[in-house]
């Protein structure tokens, strides 16, 4: 249910590992620290409130220079899951 | 636990013939409880209207304030259906009357009859001045023409105190007050008009009298002709302040429903009562709560400490306390989310005392009238500090003086000795802020603009009296008794932001209101109400 | 000015006739008796049929008459300005369908369109006893089948779930719950076995009284499988774009009863006379009112502005509705508890002054606030959203000129509505919010080559100063998404007065120069700035900002409001006749 747009993007620096830097955004969401972040567990069972998840998709758009559905969080609930997806949609 | 509500019991008891569901249901019925009223009869209610010298139980007004609010909490309808009214008339006699006078109708409430008061006439409102109800003497007595309408108890009254005009020449002397034994008038001439149906207060019997030529002897004259205003006036100080307390029973009644509903609710996996928002609403309708008690607790010991400017107070607190309320009924009516708009179910009772709550005083004092008291004292009020008030002003328990109607005033004097409670003891920086501005703001006011024309930059002069009146009640009452934590703290910061908006955010107190939070939830658990003097509850939290 | 918005409404007026008159259907004293008898308004809701006012509800491009929403926002008011129960028992329909509109196939959407032009009442059953705004925790779950689903469960608080012949049902499709796990089923009644379902009773209200809120409870009631709406998975999604229209049409309901109340307030205080004077001599009332008007101007510019941003700015639709439905209600409450004051013991009394119609407006109008998404949740949407505003705005994202442009410029055609647009984030953020400044600066231009323009340009400086401060205490907040805390309501709040401040000064800029064109009643409104003034400093004096506008754009308004009542017109920024015109 997710499709991408790709768009060039001028000024974003890819991270090495996204799923390292997503697990920091949801992080900073969450007023937590990163290393709590259980990458494979769904965003939900933190509490993430899954309208407020789609935040992320702002995140991304700006970082990674990928323009993707607001949903993203919804249908890849893990960090894992999205930074795979990512990963993907970069190369 | 106080006689009635123990006999009253737990209005979560869905088997309990005085609990919310059987209220409810005879609220549809425009009905009360019934029985309810036979409680009241048994307990002798009427006797708390009387005062001792006469027979019944009335020696202090905060004492006959907390006597009622167990009545309020339960059904507003019950307890002004029955007749506070009843108070608002004698009043007038206790104060006017001739001693036959105030013998007669202290018996007649002792022995469970009714008054009613006729001021009100629909096309005058509050307007006492251009009441067209007259009184025309006559040789052998006075001739009576005219309506009172929206009269509480009209149709059942045993006897009515009315405001007539007795004459025309424009100013304070044209109207008169008159005491008549209904059962003795003619039935040619007077008649009990229908009953109004009402949207709120529905199990209230509102209807009126109409005379047509009706007359009754020169006796039935409250103090000398022309008296009316002067007396009614002065009553009014001590009614003014009653009607204020009853609301207090009310919001004590609604905040332990929506916390018993916060508790039980559980909302995005966690209880209702764990939501930051949810918590802080409780805690905020918490401390407004005390701090209306603490200005009605003030405005009442005042009459009898401080009479010379307990007109001043009395008309403050009946323009302040029944906002705050409302204020807090609206806030905690969006924690119980849909529940509140539903005429069943376990908190049901919520919705009904939240419709109750603002028709409480019309009829009465509306805001204007209050503040149309106010505004021409507030010169002389902020001239210049007088001494602090006395602490029995403020400390509960404390003996006061027999109150003594005829001590007081309708203006008050220079200097006001309870707004000198924030200069004497300090205060929260922006109450103190606000102090100043209201000082110069009234300095500035002209006088001819004190009047009914006032303008509306005037009349706001008066909100923010009334709100510097609470503050120095909080401050005073704080200063003298056992409160709860955090509630000085938490009711100054929300009056200051009520007096001077701001552009920051509000400050938050999360100590205090976690304090306060805490004790609402131990009151709740342990069975004391949520007033200031903690009075004992029968009230049960969901399982 | 006209509006054109109003064709349809005056149309409908027409029909309807004045509600003055008792022996109209929809009278004043009809849908008193009925509020009483707790009774639904049946023959009202018929003649509302024969109007075909569910045409309104379907989208032209799904066979329905529905090209403008501002249209529907208009009609809708003239029903709600006469009694809100039958806006809400009506228009409930469309609540019913639109999540076809949004999240079904063509084919699929045109079904639904026939089945309103039908006639059919269709109710939206979201919530649940134990729930309420907690959609993802619904226990209604509908479970797969060889040729369909099976729905269990039961549905409460539903709006027509009694009188409706077709519920569009959210149920849990995925034991695991979360965003994905829900879909939305269009349920016919008349498809199923009338073992497996049965009604919940309507449950008793202190306002809307006649309407019936009830539920409906399902026990292995099948469906196939075309009656899913979209895909599986699906519902969360087409129910949150969903709302995003109907939060923003509810401003109707607002709308409608503030019209009522000043109507009644107005009147009231013409004929009263208190302290051997006109009560409308007096100072204090007259400002109560003008006060009241100047909230009402205000509700009306941002549903103005929100509507038409539905078909203009589609894809800001989560900002924009979460702002008309907290602040039109919030705003219409306030101003009809203020006018209470002024009508003092009649708004209490059934049968004293117009039928009781006073206490009636305030308690029905008090549904408003509370369904669809109530006052927290919307400030919530606004909290969720404050990442996005900020990144934009400090960023400075380009705002869509055109499409404020087109939403604010009442004159201008709006494009046709495209559904599939609507997003659940704004992924630009707010244009209003980012065109602010450029708007503040056309004010000054204004007011440098005009004097007279003064006060509204020192309003939209200090609105800037005041969206600035809510940028910075978004800085200041700790991203706590879970269990937000009580200072970010204050700061949604202020979020949406800005929001709302910034949209009608782009209401003003846009259109006045039309509006100064045409000689009317409301004329007086838009020269010197009169009406953005005047509402700015409502919405400033509540953002803790006091900017008081002058006393005569004050009476401006009093004088105004006073010949539009008088005249049978409708309070409004626009010149509206209503059927009781007298001229």
């Amino acid at each position: 249910m997710t499709s991408t747009d790709t768009t060039t993007s001028t000024s974003t620096t890819v991270p090495a590992d996204i799923a390292q830097w997503l697990a920091g955004r949801v992080a900073s969401y969450l007023d937590t620290d990163a290393a709590t972040i259980d990458l494979d567990l769904p965003l939900a069972e933190y509490g993430l409130d899954s309208v407020y998840a789609l935040s992320l998709c702002g995140d991304i758009e700006d970082t990674l220079g990928l323009v993707v559905e607001p949903t993203l969080a919804w249908d890849y609930p893990t960090v894992n899951a999205m930074a795979e997806f990512l990963q993907a949609e970069i190369a | 636990m106080t006689r009635l509500e123990e006999r009253f019991g737990d209005p979560y008891n869905a088997d309990n013939p005085f609990g919310h569901r059987t209220i409810l249901d005879a609220d549809e019925r425009s009905t009360v409880a019934e029985g309810a009223e036979a409680v009241l009869d048994e307990f002798g209610l009427n006797a708390e209207f009387v005062p001792e010298a006469l027979g019944g139980r009335l020696v202090e007004v905060d004492e006959l304030v907390r006597r009622l609010r167990p009545v309020f909490r339960r059904d507003a309808s019950l307890g002004l259906g029955y007749g506070v009214t009843s108070l608002m008339a004698g009043l007038n006699v206790w104060l006017g009357g001739s001693d036959v006078q105030r013998k007669w109708l202290a018996d007649l409430l002792l022995g469970g009859g009714k008054a009613s008061v006729g001021y009100h006439e629909l096309d005058r409102g509050n307007d006492l001045t251009n009441n067209e109800f007259a009184a025309t003497r006559t040789e052998d007595g006075l001739v009576l023409d005219g309506r009172k309408e929206v009269i509480n108890n009209a149709a059942r009254a045993d006897a009515a105190v009315l405001f007539a005009r007795t004459g025309g020449k424009g100013g304070g002397r044209d109207h008169s007050l008159l005491l008549v034994d209904l059962h003795q008038l003619d039935g040619g001439t007077f008649r009990r008009l229908p009953r109004y149906r009402t949207l709120g207060l529905r199990g209230v019997g509102l209807s009126g009298f109409e005379f047509t030529g009706c007359a009754v002897p020169d006796s039935a004259l409250v103090g000398d002709l022309g008296q009316g205003s002067d007396i009614a006036l002065r009553s009014f100080q001590v009614s003014r302040c009653v009607m204020a307390g009853t609301g207090l029973g009310i919001l004590d009644a609604g905040l332990f429903g929506v916390l018993r509903f916060a508790l039980e609710r559980r909302l995005y996996g966690q209880t209702v009562a764990e939501l930051p928002h949810a918590r802080a609403t409780l805690a905020g309708a918490y401390a407004d709560l005390l701090t209306a008690d603490a200005l009605v607790t003030t405005a009442t010991r005042a009459l009898h400490v401080l009479p010379a400017t307990a007109s001043a107070y009395a008309a403050a607190t009946k323009l302040l306390v029944p906002t705050l309320l409302e204020e807090a009924m609206n806030a905690l009516s969006v924690v119980l989310g849909a529940r509140f708009y539903l005429r069943e179910g376990d908190y049901a009772g919520f919705g009904k005392h939240m419709r109750d709550l603002p028709p409480l005083g019309i009829g009465h004092a509306g805001g204007i009238s209050c503040q149309l008291t106010l505004l021409p004292q507030l010169s002389r009020l902020l001239r210049a500090l007088g001494d602090p008030a006395p602490a029995a002003v403020f400390t509960a328990g404390a003996a006061l003086p027999e109150l003594d109607l005829s001590r007081l005033r309708l203006f008050a004097p220079s200097g006001d000795p309870l707004l000198a409670e924030l200069a004497a003891h300090g205060t929260h920086p922006g109450i103190a802020a606000a102090l100043a501005k209201l000082t110069a703001d009234v300095a500035a006011l002209p006088a001819r603009d004190t009047g009914v024309a006032a303008s509306p930059a005037a009349l706001d002069l008066t909100d923010r009296y009334a709100a510097l009146l609470a503050a120095a009640s909080v401050t005073g009452y704080a200063r003298h008794n056992a409160v709860p934590d955090g509630w000085a703290e938490l009711a100054l910061s929300r009056l200051a932001e009520r007096l001077t908006p701001s552009a920051a955010l509000p400050a938050t107190h999360p100590a205090a209101e976690g304090a306060l939070f805490a004790d609402l939830l131990d009151r709740a658990t342990t069975g004391s109400g949520f007033c200031l003097d903690r009075d004992p509850v029968h009230r049960t939290l969901a399982q | 000015m006209r509006y054109g918005a109003f064709a349809e409404a005056e149309r409908l007026e027409g029909v309807l006739g004045d509600p003055g008159d008792p022996a109209s259907v929809f009278s004043t004293a009809a849908c008193a008796d009925l509020d009483d008898a707790d009774g639904f308004p049946t023959d009202v809701c018929a003649v509302l049929d024969g109007f075909d006012l569910a045409r309104l509800y379907v989208p032209a491009e799904f066979g329905g008459g529905l090209v403008d929403y501002q249209d529907a926002v208009q009609t809708m008011r003239m029903v709600s300005r006469r009694d809100v129960t039958v806006a809400v028992a009506h228009g409930k329909t469309y609540l019913g369908a639109v999540s076809a509109w949004v999240g079904a196939s063509r084919e699929q959407a045109e079904k639904v369109g026939a089945l309103v032009r039908s006639g059919l009442p269709i109710s939206w059953a979201l919530t649940e006893q134990a729930h309420g705004s907690d959609l993802l925790a619904g226990g209604v779950t509908a479970t797969r089948t060889g040729s369909g689903y099976r729905l269990d469960g039961e549905k409460w608080l539903i709006n027509n779930a009694t009188r409706g012949g077709a519920v569009c049902v959210l149920a849990r499709t995925d034991e695991a719950g979360g965003p994905r796990g829900f879909s939305v089923f269009m349920v016919e009644k008349a498809k199923l076995d009338p073992a497996t379902h049965s009604p919940v009773p309507k449950q008793r209200t202190h306002g809307i009284r006649g309407a019936d809120i009830s539920g409906i409870s399902f026990s292995g009631a099948t469906i196939g499988a075309d009656d899913l709406i979209g895909r599986e998975g699906t519902g969360l999604e087409s129910v949150l774009k969903g709302l995003q229209l109907t939060r923003t049409l509810c401003c109707a309901l607002s709308l409608g009863a503030g019209d009522h109340a000043l109507g009644i307030a107005t009147r009231f205080a013409a004929g009263r006379r208190l302290y051997g004077r006109g009560l409308t001599e007096l100072p204090a009332a007259r400002h109560r009112l003008a006060t009241a008007f100047a909230d009402h101007l205000l509700a009306e510019a941002v549903s103005v502005v929100g509507s038409r941003s539905i078909q203009a700015l589609t894809g800001e639709m989560s900002v924009v509705a979460a702002v008309v439905k907290y602040l039109v209600p919030t705003r219409t409450e306030g101003m009809i508890a203020s006018l209470r004051k002024l009508v003092g013991a009649r708004s209490l009394l059934r049968d004293v002054l117009e039928d009781g119609a006073f206490g009636k407006v305030e308690r029905d109008h008090r549904i408003v606030s509370l369904f669809d998404g109530n006052t927290l949740v919307n400030l919530n949407g606004l909290v969720n959203l404050f990442p996005i505003l900020l990144r934009t705005a400090d960023n400075a994202t380009a705002p869509d000129t055109d499409g404020i442009r087109a939403a604010a410029t009442v004159t201008e055609p709006l494009a046709p509505m495209q559904h599939k647009r609507l997003s659940l984030l704004p992924r630009k953020g707010s244009s209003f919010l980012l065109a602010l400044p450029a708007a503040v600066a056309e004010v000054e231009a204004l007011a440098a080559d005009d004097d007279a323009l003064a006060p509204l340009a020192t309003a939209a400086r200090a609105l800037r100063t005041a969206l600035d401060g809510v940028y910075a205490a978004v800085r200041e907040l700790p991203a706590v998404p879970v269990n937000v805390p009580t200072t970010s309501f204050v700061v949604a709040q202020r979020l949406a007065a800005c929001l709302g401040g910034a949209a009608l000064l782009q209401l003003w800029l846009r259109t006045r120069a039309d509006a100064l064109a045409e000689t009317g009643p409301s004329t007086p409104l838009w020269r010197d700035g009169v009406w953005p003034t005047l509402a700015l400093d409502r919405l400033l004096a509540s953002v803790g900002t006091p900017t008081p506008a002058p006393q005569a754009h004050y009476d401006t308004a009093y004088d105004v409001l006073t010949a539009q009542v008088g005249s049978g017109r409708l309070t409004s920024l626009f010149d509206h006749r209503l059927a009781e015109a007298t001229r």
